[in-house]
């Protein structure tokens, strides 16, 4: 499994009082992530409307390790797990680029939904052919 | 027959979504099996859907066929009957 790689640097409104990167900020930092890597294969939550769907995190998860802090570069790297159901499991690492010291671990679950408010129990065939670039893309099997 | 069934779909759903403390008789025939009663959500219904497709070979869409086919066992052993292949 391959991860696909997105750099940000710590900003100031992203710190805490502490001088750490308040806990909320990772999460969005994994949407950087997923946005950079979606984009490429035309996933965006755009690309999801056009075609009549919007897929909503049902699950997430956050593991802290390190913290990152202002100033800091950093890279976020994101995959996606084999699907056995319709919805993704996107898996999130965090680290600090300078030593590639791990910071945080993550994984969110997204679920599809037609824009009339249905839950999609099968991932729609126009979905297909880039769901599966976006797999070969990082080698999941 | 149909009890059979019942039992089949209990035994189904308490492995395919790894309900360890529910046993088959704590599941209710017409109680829902989301929100209230089992208390399932949108993964536990499409983890479901796979396990039926793979079973019986039913297909359900969406949620607009699964609220009614997963409103009860008994709703569900009915819907399996009548699609199954």
């Amino acid at each position: 499994m391959i991860f696909d790689e997105t750099e940000i640097r710590v900003r100031f409104h992203e710190v805490d009082s502490w001088g750490v990167v308040w806990h909320g900020h990772y999460i969005a930092w994994f949407e950087v992530g997923r946005s950079a890597l979606l984009n490429k294969f035309q996933l965006s939550p755009r690309d999801f409307t056009r075609l009549g769907y919007i897929a909503p995190v049902v699950d997430l998860k956050c593991s802290y390790k390190e913290p990152a802090r202002l100033g800091d570069e950093i890279i976020v790297r994101t995959t996606v797990l084999k699907p056995t159901k319709a919805a993704f499991t996107f898996r999130f690492e965090v680290l600090r680029k300078s030593d590639r010291k791990l910071l945080v671990t993550g994984e969110e679950t997204q679920v599809l939904q037609a824009l009339d408010g249905r839950l999609l129990y099968y991932i729609p065939p126009e979905l297909q052919p880039r769901l599966q670039a976006l797999l070969d893309h990082l080698a999941v099997a | 027959m149909a009890d059979d069934l019942v039992l089949e779909l209990k035994n189904m759903i308490i492995n395919t979504l790894k309900l360890e403390d529910v046993a088959p008789g704590d599941i209710e025939d017409d109680a829902p099996l989301f929100g209230e009663g089992l208390g399932l959500d949108s993964i536990d219904a499409l983890e479901l859907v796979v396990a039926l497709e793979k079973t019986y070979g039913v297909f359900i869409p969406d949620s607009e066929v699964g609220k009614k086919v997963f409103r009860s066992v008994n709703a569900l052993a009915e819907f399996v009957k009548t699609h199954r292949a």
